[in-house]
């Protein structure tokens, strides 16, 4: 069978620029490539030749400087040329038609990685036209699923949960030479020897919940005196053009008494490290997430996970749903679960070791792989959500 | 394209008086090699080194003209270059934009676009001292919102409109309320703390108030009338960027205009000069409202929603803003006394809007 994954206009494959989407694609790819002749089309990038055969994937970049439109009509362009029994479309619902008319005899595959359904992402009648022309919608959570089937109901029996994977080898508990010693690093680096690490990776943004956390932290560096807290990815100094919100946050930890810092960015290529030096992992999310990445990377890195009930975030926390916060816009909530494991060490270990055991058997790329292929393969029967 | 070679304009430069960096120099001047004209002397009239702005004053083979740098994206201020035609074409009072010999209204340059405008003289400030003066403005004020009404932003342009997010803006300043409690809680110690804390409480409240009398007025109704309805707003409109000149009032220092009701200008100028006079003052309010109805009358369920955006507690907001950036310097004694005066000032507000929802003026 020849296929051709379609990813976003946004961002090239492989991920040379990160991107969650991209990273999936590459995840699954090389598996995939055994089975299938398969192409991936993706955006142009300066570090990327236009065209190239890398293992058993075949690349096809074509420029578009991001622009959803140019994609589309390049997108187009290269349809002309070529066809294929099966498009797997990425998170575009906008590209369906297109593809359709391009390719009336291809198969199409949609996958939906957030809420670009919503009414203002896309028209109605599109919307509409796009279910009805593909042959499944693969969602990386339920309740992306769910958010689509409300609005599109006719959708319903295409639905179908396939949840996204991470590196099982980068990802991984701190156990190795290696491992200790970059941990040991990093916290002598930035002053975390003797510190029980609160760990949480993103963006420094109202919707994560960042003040949420932080002022959990001002609650808690009261009673315990040998936490931290880490924010990783971000960093409030330095910045040409400081954001209200990043002023805010700042001013809160500036008044803490258990120290608050940030990482600055941090390559993708080299986060993984973070997770290694942290001991608790928090997701203090607020708005309805479709899923964030970061819960597999802190499972697969065997750290205890506390994380909120928003969204499809945990849909993933199969072994610890005591530390799912439940009012999430609540410092002391946040306060109450940390503290629990800060005050249990066994619980910490025992909760670390069931998430690598759980990403092991869920959460690696070939699971993943697996069930894209029972779904090009028209393998799956009957509806995921009903 | 732009050219690794090639200057660029900075985002931002060194605050330094009568300063730009010497590479805005270079391209000032090749921006200048574009127009049809000799320029005999130039002169740095203001610069905004936060954000890489600069005005000239240009005395050239054709009269007094200015070179304004504007700091905005290329798209964004092809939406206010449009917008300034726009209005000179239909006669509004703001500076004329001079083509470049190729025609264009602006020159793409270094990343940035600039314009070359019209230099308007003479120009007086309208008499701050006494309420005729602020009805001049916003007679004025009205009529450029009346003659902006149709505007169609130019191929390529970034629209820049504000007409439905007022719910949103409203929501944004709720939450910052509460980021002013948190951080007045964590600097409980600071002098202005508690202070701040025993008045938030009512500020809150009149802002969720505000929140729910525009949900329920005829806000998304006036809103889904369109943009081009509607037309635009300045959104700096005051004492400097409108001045008495030849024939009325002139409007300068257009880019940063966005589609809106136009009542949110007229009511960021009652607001300002409510706050210079230290009260509310009803007489003042009556005659800028009149004088603006003058010109661009003010139907029944706009008067309304510019009553619910007159009782927002905008300015207490405005004041109060900067302490999220430094609490400890910010929260001392002075800014005590400042929470004491809005509070006053919010009071004289409360009765003054009392009055005017049955007050039917001019407007009837």
């Amino acid at each position: 069978m020849k296929a051709l994954m379609i990813a976003t206009e946004k961002l090239p494959v492989p991920p040379v620029r990160g991107g969650a989407i991209q990273t999936y694609i590459a995840g699954v790819a090389p598996i995939l490539g055994e089975a299938y002749d398969l192409t991936i089309l993706s955006r142009t990038d300066p570090a990327l030749p236009k065209s190239e055969t890398v293992g058993n994937i075949r690349y096809d970049r074509v420029p578009c400087g991001g622009d959803f439109k140019k994609y589309r009509q390049e997108t187009v362009n290269f349809l002309k040329k070529e066809s294929f029994d099966l498009i797997h479309i990425f998170n575009r619902p906008r590209l369906v038609r297109a593809v359709r008319e391009a390719a009336p005899n291809s198969r199409i595959i949609l996958s939906m990685h957030n809420d670009m359904f919503n009414p203002e992402k896309i028209a109605p009648a599109e919307a509409a036209f796009a279910i009805y022309n593909v042959e499944r919608i693969i969602t990386i959570s339920d309740y992306i699923g769910s958010m689509i089937k409300g609005m599109y109901p006719q959708a319903g029996s295409k639905l179908h949960t396939i949840y996204a994977g991470v590196d099982l080898n980068r990802f991984r508990p701190s156990t190795s030479e290696e491992s200790i010693r970059i941990r040991e690093a990093l916290r002598k680096k930035y002053r975390l020897t003797s510190k029980k690490v609160i760990l949480y990776v993103g963006r420094l943004s109202i919707k994560k919940g960042v003040d949420i956390l932080i002022r959990a932290v001002l609650e808690l560096g009261k009673k315990h005196r040998d936490i931290a807290l880490v924010l990783v990815g971000s960093n409030w100094y330095g910045q040409n053009k400081t954001s209200d919100y990043v002023a805010y946050l700042r001013s809160l930890a500036k008044r803490s008494p258990a120290p608050i810092i940030t990482t600055g960015f941090v390559k993708p290529e080299e986060v993984h490290q973070w997770f290694w030096a942290g001991d608790i992992f928090v997701c203090p999310s607020q708005w309805q997430e479709p899923l964030a990445r970061v819960h597999y990377e802190a499972l697969a890195s065997g750290l205890p996970i506390i994380t909120t009930n928003r969204g499809g975030n945990p849909e993933v926390i199969r072994t610890t749903e005591k530390l799912i916060v439940e009012t999430p816009e609540d410092p002391k909530s946040f306060a109450e679960k940390i503290a629990v494991l800060l005050d249990d060490p066994l619980l910490c270990k025992q909760m670390g070791d069931e998430g690598r055991r759980l990403a092991e058997q869920m959460f690696g790329w070939t699971r993943v792989a697996d069930e894209i292929r029972e779904v090009w393969e028209g393998k799956l029967s009957g509806a995921a959500l009903t | 394209m732009l050219d690794k070679n090639k200057p660029v304009v900075p985002d931002e430069w060194m605050d330094k008086y009568g300063f730009v960096p010497p590479e805005v120099k270079i391209l000032a001047k090749q921006a200048l090699a574009e127009y049809d004209m000799k320029v005999f002397e130039m002169k740095l009239i203001t610069t905004k080194p936060d954000k890489g702005g600069a005005i000239w004053r240009l005395e050239t083979s054709k009269g007094t003209r200015s070179l304004k740098l504007l700091h905005r994206r290329r798209a964004r201020s092809l939406f206010s270059i449009g917008a300034q035609d726009y209005l000179s074409r239909r006669g509004a009072r703001v500076p004329a934009l001079i083509p470049a010999k190729n025609r264009k209204l602006f020159v793409d340059l270094g990343g940035k676009l600039w314009i070359v405008n019209t230099w308007i003289k003479p120009l007086t400030q309208a008499s701050k001292i006494n309420p005729d003066g602020a009805a001049k403005l916003c007679y004025g004020l009205g009529e450029f919102h009346k003659l902006s009404r149709g505007y169609r932003p130019p191929f390529g342009a970034e629209r820049n409109s504000r007409l439905t997010r007022w719910p949103d803006y409203y929501q944004k300043i709720i939450n910052k309320f509460n980021w002013f409690r948190v951080l007045a809680q964590t600097y409980r110690d600071a002098p202005a703390s508690s202070h701040l804390l025993s008045v938030l409480g009512r500020i809150e409240k009149q802002a969720r108030t505000g929140l729910a009398s525009l949900r329920q007025s005829a806000y998304a109704k006036l809103a889904a009338r369109g943009e081009k309805h509607w037309g635009l707003v300045h959104q700096d409109y005051g004492w400097s960027n409108a001045q008495l000149g030849p024939g009325g009032v002139w409007i300068i220092d257009l880019d940063g205009v966005a589609y809106d009701l136009p009542i949110r200008d007229l009511r960021k100028l009652i607001t300002g000069v409510m706050d210079d006079l230290g009260e509310w003052n009803l007489k003042w309010i009556k005659g800028m409202i009149d004088a603006y109805h003058q010109a661009n009358p003010i139907e029944p369920g706009l008067y309304e929603v510019l009553l619910i955006d007159l009782a927002f507690p905008n300015e207490f907001y405005k004041h109060l803003k900067e302490m999220i950036y430094d609490p400890d310097a910010f929260l001392n004694s002075n800014t005590a006394r400042l929470i004491q005066r809005l509070m006053k000032m919010e009071e004289s507000k409360g009765s003054a809007l009392r009055e005017l929802r049955n007050w039917k003026g001019g407007r009837s």
